[in-house]
């Protein structure tokens, strides 16, 4: 008797067991995971929050809306990440865990160009698509891959031409090149340098200097001892505030002062205050560009009670918006979804985008000023939402 | 090339960036030369009193010259609770002692990661600053602005009590006979409970008050810390284990071949500079520059 019931309650265990495990599968194949690495320590945190926030936002918003569209089902975004703790080496073994152990569904991008560059072999090994945000190299758009684009308009190549034609335009004849020696800021010196020449600008001072830069005094002593009119400094938001808080220290008089990467984020001018004012610096994207750009920056305050990045938040959301669209049209194939991402014209809060290659040339290359405490779009031209200022005090 | 060595404001950049060290490290040296607890947490204390003295100022208006009581309050307290929980026990029992030095060494990384994440969890990783005292104030050749000025003198002056409250008083002597001597100072009446107590109250009060004194000149995140501490172990290598004296002048030194070799050279070659001092004096003065080669008998 007692072996009987011990069978039917065995039985009934496994019957049970059996269920949740299907419901369970049910439920897995319901939910979209989405895999990525974040510098979450090392020298890139400071910057990745951005990114992050990003992504945080559109999965928000994706999932309020019953999840991204695949093959004509919803299915709810969850998000697969790990730590690559700055290290472009551990992104990529990141990368490829995400693809062959947690078999996720689909990539988000890492940040950084250096992290980039690290991770598309893996992508190309196994011809996984994905869409780069906050990055851009012309050494890799010669490799011409097959598995990344770029959404950025900042190309070096481009940055550097459109730099030097800015520079041109404003009367500015000689300038101080401030390097930092990570990969961006490098290729970037590499095109501007004759880009500079071809414009007829003198390049003054030419330094390169470590990312974990600690003081500036000696290379700004030289920087004031050559007088130009402006200082390019091709740094990132770590020794961004550093490059500002010195200059205006030892008063370096040069009217205009670009700061690669690091203004357009909201703490900048929380930190410097009147010194970060009339900083120049790279982006082409300002809430005003679109109704869709003024819903993406009011649901990023709504969410993080700050500003977005204007640069890093901006193109990690379009990349979301890009993933998303190519998704919705070629499902979770992928070689359909690369077609799709490389063929496709996307609508983003960044206007209308298509890649040639691996690069978005439909976006034109900018530059942002920040104006009373407010980022204002300067160049090109044609877009420009303030008029360029001089930076004539600190 | 001259005229910039000569000048104000690079002994000046030298000054600060010895100024910090130096304040980093002596918390950092105090624990390790009277318990041998190798705190590679330490800068993540700084971090905390960064955090601290931002939120202060940013939800309560209070300027960071005076958080810097509530701070340095702060990490005293976490100190005396870190001692009384975590490591009088530890510390009182013979065969723990013996070990201590490399399971310090893991607790503490522990610790570190757990407050990092905790730091992130709590703020997110995204950078926090604020603006004060940002005008430039001159004094002769040299221009700086009034935070970094008042950084560089809090620093100074706080090196100075400590030094002078290690030399002069009491419980300071108490916990110089424990650097130099653990046994003998037992033998001959030093209460060496209060002296450890003292040092991590001391060390890590320092620790969040060098914290606030960055928040006044550059930007906080929860993963400041990690080099603040690198930092401050090859200041403490470079005078000497347990070495107060030599922690303070290794500090300056370190402040001087950065800024000084940065300009006679390259900015990209300041890591060289930087560890091939520390590698050189490994070499020829293992025991640090006014360290003292042990004698075992």
């Amino acid at each position: 008797m007692i072996a009987r019931r011990r069978f039917v309650a065995g039985v009934g265990a496994g019957i049970a067991v059996a269920m949740q495990s299907r419901l369970a599968h049910a439920a897995s194949t319901m939910v979209l995971r989405i895999g990525f690495s974040i510098a979450k320590t090392g020298i890139f945190a400071t910057a990745a929050p951005s990114q992050l926030n990003a992504y945080e936002l559109w999965r928000g918003q994706v999932n309020g809306r019953g999840g991204l569209t695949v093959a004509g089902t919803q299915r709810a975004v969850e998000f697969v990440q790990y730590d690559d703790q700055s290290n472009p080496t551990q992104a990529a073994r990141i990368y490829e865990k995400l693809i062959v152990q947690d078999k996720v569904d689909l990539l988000l991008a890492p940040w950084g160009t250096p992290t980039h560059v690290a991770i598309t072999p893996v992508l190309e090994r196994f011809g996984f698509p994905m869409i780069g945000n906050t990055a851009s190299s012309v050494k890799l758009r010669e490799l011409r891959p097959g598995n990344i684009w770029f959404v950025t308009a900042s190309f070096p190549d481009r940055v550097a031409t459109a730099l030097a034609k800015m520079l041109q335009a404003n009367g500015v004849r000689s300038v101080a090149l401030l390097t930092n020696l990570l990969p961006f800021g490098k290729e970037i010196k590499g095109f501007l340098e004759p880009a500079l020449a071809q414009a007829g600008i003198a390049i003054r001072v030419n330094e390169e200097y470590p990312p974990d830069i600690k003081d500036m005094t000696a290379l700004l002593t030289k920087v004031k001892q050559a007088a130009p009119d402006g200082v390019l400094a091709l740094s990132y938001p770590a020794d961004s505030p550093l490059y500002v808080r010195q200059a205006k220290e030892l008063r370096i008089t040069a009217t205009f002062q670009f700061v690669l990467i690091g203004p357009a984020i909201d703490f900048f001018p929380k930190l410097l205050g009147s010194a970060a004012s009339d900083i120049v610096t790279l982006g082409e994207w300002t809430p005003a560009r679109n109704a869709r750009a003024r819903a993406f920056y009011d649901a990023y305050v709504a969410k993080f009670s700050e500003k977005p990045d204007y640069l890093d938040s901006l193109l990690s959301y379009v990349s979301c918006e890009i993933l998303e669209q190519a998704v919705g049209k070629a499902g979770l194939d992928r070689d359909r979804l690369r077609a799709a991402v490389a063929h496709g014209t996307f609508e983003t809060v960044n206007g209308t985008i298509r890649f040639t290659g691996v690069e978005n040339t439909v976006t034109s290359t900018g530059f942002l000023q920040l104006q009373d405490g407010e980022l204002q779009q300067v160049w090109p031209p044609a877009e420009a939402t303030a008029k360029y200022r001089p930076k004539t005090a600190w | 090339m001259l005229e910039t060595l000569a000048a104000g404001q690079l002994l000046f950049a030298a000054l600060a960036l010895g100024a910090l060290y130096a304040l980093v490290a002596l918390g950092l040296n105090l624990v390790y030369g009277t318990m041998r607890l190798l705190n590679v947490a330490h800068g993540d204390l700084v971090m905390l009193g960064g955090y601290a003295t931002y939120w202060a100022f940013a939800a309560a208006g209070i300027p960071p010259l005076a958080a810097v009581l509530l701070t340095a309050s702060g990490g005293a307290a976490l100190g005396a609770g870190a001692y009384r929980g975590l490591f009088r026990r530890l510390l009182a029992a013979p065969r723990a002692t013996a070990r201590i030095e490399a399971n310090s060494l893991l607790a503490f990384f522990g610790l570190s990661v757990i407050v990092q994440n905790l730091a992130a969890l709590a703020f997110t990783a995204t950078p926090r600053g604020y603006e004060y005292l940002s005008g430039v104030v001159r004094i002769g050749e040299v221009a700086v602005t009034g935070g970094r000025l008042a950084a560089v003198a809090l620093a100074l002056a706080l090196c100075a009590v400590v030094l002078a409250f290690l030399r002069r008083h009491v419980l300071g002597l108490a916990m110089r006979a424990l650097v130099e001597q653990r046994e003998a100072a037992a033998v001959v009446g030093v209460d060496i409970d209060r002296a450890q107590r003292a040092s991590f109250v001391l060390g890590f009060g320092t620790a969040a008050v060098a914290g606030t004194l960055l928040s006044m000149t550059e930007q906080v995140s929860p993963f400041m810390g990690f080099p603040i501490t690198i930092a401050a172990f090859v200041v403490v290598i470079l005078g000497g284990l347990g070495r107060i004296e030599g922690t303070l002048a290794a500090a300056f030194l370190l402040g001087a071949i950065e800024t000084y070799g940065v300009a006679l050279t390259s900015p990209t070659y300041r890591s060289i500079l930087v560890y091939g001092l520390f590698v050189t004096v490994l070499l020829v003065r293992p025991q640090g520059l006014l360290g003292r080669r042990a004698i075992v008998r």
